[in-house]
């Protein structure tokens, strides 16, 4: 079931689409996070950032770019 | 030669910077550390070799202030080798920088940091293989411990006397996806991580950001930092600077001052009254507030805050505090600069090179001026009223604090636009290095000493001859009506609101020997608080900011202030 990846569970996810312009397509790319990679959802602030694991690293993306990048379970 | 250090943010390319040069650059651990470029010359190759630090970037394309500057420089093409340092912990993604720097066909060699770290947490790297896949040198190190360097000596330094640097071959797809797939199968090949259960510091970071524990933590954090702040600078306030004071340096000026005759130099530099905090003398006032009053605050804060940012703390403090900073019009790195600005504005001002768009610079540098004043205002504020109970100095700081918040929440309503999103790498925990505490401490003390001191004595120098020759006179007389009217405060105190903005420590200072009553010492404090930022962090501002964007922040400060502390004078007229 495809979601946003702030409304997303904790979990392991796969990034589906990147609804965001051309800049934060670039910001998320260059950290890893593009069509197809894998993420995992950590935790997650009420109306405010999520944090996820991507590759090594762990990223604070705030709610709404969060809200732009469309994930899957895996 | 000129080699240049380039790598992702938070990798410890300041630590091998001050490895290779011998000089102290700033890291910590948190990205953004440097927002500027660095240069030094380094031991390797007899001397003759320039090294720049060039603030982190995730790729070339990076759109913060820092991570331009970092951009034009690489793409500038303007040096002989790239030395790129990589996070062993995160070779994956410090990769895509990587395979980008190939791209360019220059030299290059890889510095992988950290290698401490990933021992421990079962990262197992197979450096000779992604040297043979990369086609480049990679030498593993311990740049915190100066481990793995000779190697790295031994081998530029044949590589340097060559003289003919070995380009990279490897081709390079230019699409993106294209690059991290490449990486993606890299990495399968050269790296393996094995189990291993959580250390204490995975615990701490697990329970850090997970928002039930998190936030309240963050509080109780706050606030026993507040007060280990408070007990520190009391501390050797009480027990070593003062009666230090007291019972060496007194008796040595009130020698020394015997020696002169009653007159205008004895008046200038002695001034009538010699007790620090009701005469106003160079020798004893100005020597008292720089270091007996100001210096022990100044070194606690930055001892509490050194240890923060080198734990990796801030970070994680962002976090928290980004939902309440965006009704601000902040994201939660805004806070970074405030944190900062709570030592001394200037390096403030310099780290809102973190944030990206202007918008958020403006609102963020308002507040700067008008939350957060600096150690030694603070200081002083404590100091100046001391002799009254402790809720009149939270009175006035709560004050503070709560018409910096009032303004730029008004200033977000009134710019355009909305504030950006949050975006940023949170480092694991690092148990804090002693040296480079050290290091960091004394950089920071000698910084304020240097730029403090002279300030200090020089201000009150100026006032006494301008007392001596009437001009403070001739001052109060213009401004004391306003004062008087608005803010009802006595007609002396112009002349300080005159010296305020030159160094504002010095200015409440000056208030100490007017016999103010404690409500107009508490607004004289708001007022020289707020109403306009000091010489010094206003020329950083211009040079940062430009003559608009600065001309703008300052109009809107000296309207806030005078706005409240209107109110601030009325309303503490009705309560008391
Ligand atoms: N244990 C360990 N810590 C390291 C090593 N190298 C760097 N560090 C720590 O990593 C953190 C970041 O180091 P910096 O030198 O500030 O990193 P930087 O690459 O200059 O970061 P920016 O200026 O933000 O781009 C600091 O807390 C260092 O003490 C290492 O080899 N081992
Ligand atoms: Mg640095």
């Amino acid at each position: 079931m495809k979601t946003n990846l702030a409304k997303a569970n904790n979990k392991k996810l796969k990034v589906v689409q990147i609804n965001g312009g051309h800049n934060i397509l670039k910001k998320l790319n260059s950290m890893g996070i593009f069509d197809g990679s894998l993420i995992e959802k950590i935790a997650s602030y009420n109306h405010g950032p999520v944090i996820v694991k991507v590759m090594n690293s762990q990223l604070a993306i705030g709610r709404g770019m969060a809200e732009k990048i469309i994930v899957e379970e895996v | 030669m000129k080699i240049v250090l380039v790598g992702n943010p938070n990798v410890g390319k300041s630590v091998v910077f001050s490895y290779l040069t011998g000089y102290t650059a700033i890291s910590s651990n948190y990205p953004g550390t440097t927002v500027d470029i660095l240069k030094g010359k380094t031991r390797l190759c007899n001397n003759e070799c320039e090294v720049v630090d060039v603030p982190g970037c995730y790729s070339l394309e990076g759109e913060s202030v820092a991570e331009k500057v970092a951009s034009e420089i690489i793409k500038s093409k303007d040096y002989d080798i790239i030395f790129n340092v990589i996070d062993s912990n995160n070779l994956e993604r410090n990769l895509l920088l990587t395979l980008e720097l190939l791209a360019l066909r220059k030299p290059i060699v890889i510095i992988a940091t950290k290698t401490d770290i990933a021992k421990n947490k079962g990262i197992d790297i197979d450096y000779d293989n992604l040297s043979d896949i990369l086609d480049i040198k990679i030498f593993p190190v311990v740049a915190t411990a100066g481990i793995g360097f000779s190697v790295l000596e031994r081998e530029v330094s044949a590589v340097f006397n060559n003289f003919k640097l070995p380009v990279p071959k490897i081709e390079i797809p230019s699409d993106i996806t294209e690059k991290w797939k490449m990486i993606g199968e890299i990495t399968l090949k050269v790296q393996k991580i094995y189990h291993k259960h959580p250390s204490f510091l995975e615990r701490l970071e697990e329970i850090t950001t997970t928002p039930v524990t998190a936030i309240p933590l963050a509080f109780v954090l706050i606030i026993i930092s507040f007060y280990v702040i408070r007990f520190i600078g009391e501390g050797i306030i009480n027990y070593v600077f003062d009666p230090l004071f007291n019972n060496y340096y007194m008796p040595l000026v009130d020698r020394f001052s015997s020696f002169f005759n009653e007159g205008f130099l004895k008046n200038i530099i002695f001034s009538k009254n010699m007790t620090p905090l009701e005469g106003f003398s160079v020798l004893t006032t100005g020597i008292y507030v720089s270091f007996v009053v100001v210096l022990p605050y100044v070194f606690a804060f930055y001892l509490i805050l050194s240890v923060l940012e080198d734990i990796g703390y801030l970070p994680r403090l962002a976090v928290i505090l980004d939902r309440l900073s965006h009704k601000i019009g902040l994201h939660g790195y805004g806070s970074i600069p405030l944190i900062m600005g709570l030592g001394c504005k200037v390096p403030g001002i310099f780290s809102l090179r973190i944030l990206e768009s202007n918008r958020e610079k403006i609102i963020a540098a308002s507040l700067l001026f008008l939350i957060s004043p600096c150690m030694p205002q603070s200081a002083m504020i404590f100091a100046i009223l001391s002799k009254y109970p402790l809720i009149y100095t939270g009175i006035v700081f709560v004050y503070i604090f709560f018409v910096g918040i009032l303004a730029s929440y008004v200033l977000n309503k009134m710019l355009k636009g909305t504030s950006d999103d949050l975006f940023i790498e949170i480092p694991p925990y690092h148990k804090p290095v002693f040296k480079n505490l050290v290091f960091k401490m004394r950089l920071r003390i000698t910084q304020f000493l240097l730029d403090a001191v002279p300030f200090v004595m020089g201000g009150i120098l100026l006032i006494n001859i301008l007392d001596i020759f009437s001009i403070l006179d001739l001052l109060s007389k213009y401004f004391a009506p306003v004062l008087n009217k608005i803010f009802s405060l006595p007609a002396q105190t112009s002349s300080i609101v005159m010296l305020g903005f030159l160094k504002k420590d010095v200015a409440i200072t000056l208030l100490a020997p007017f016999n103010l009553s404690l409500k107009e010492i508490m607004v004289s404090c708001f007022f020289l608080v707020t109403y306009m930022p000091c010489l010094a962090s206003i020329f950083v501002l211009l040079k940062e900011l430009g003559k608009k964007i600065t001309f703008y922040v300052i109009v809107f400060n000296l309207l806030i202030s005078l706005i409240f502390t209107f109110i601030f004078s009325q309303s503490l007229k009705l309560l008391f």
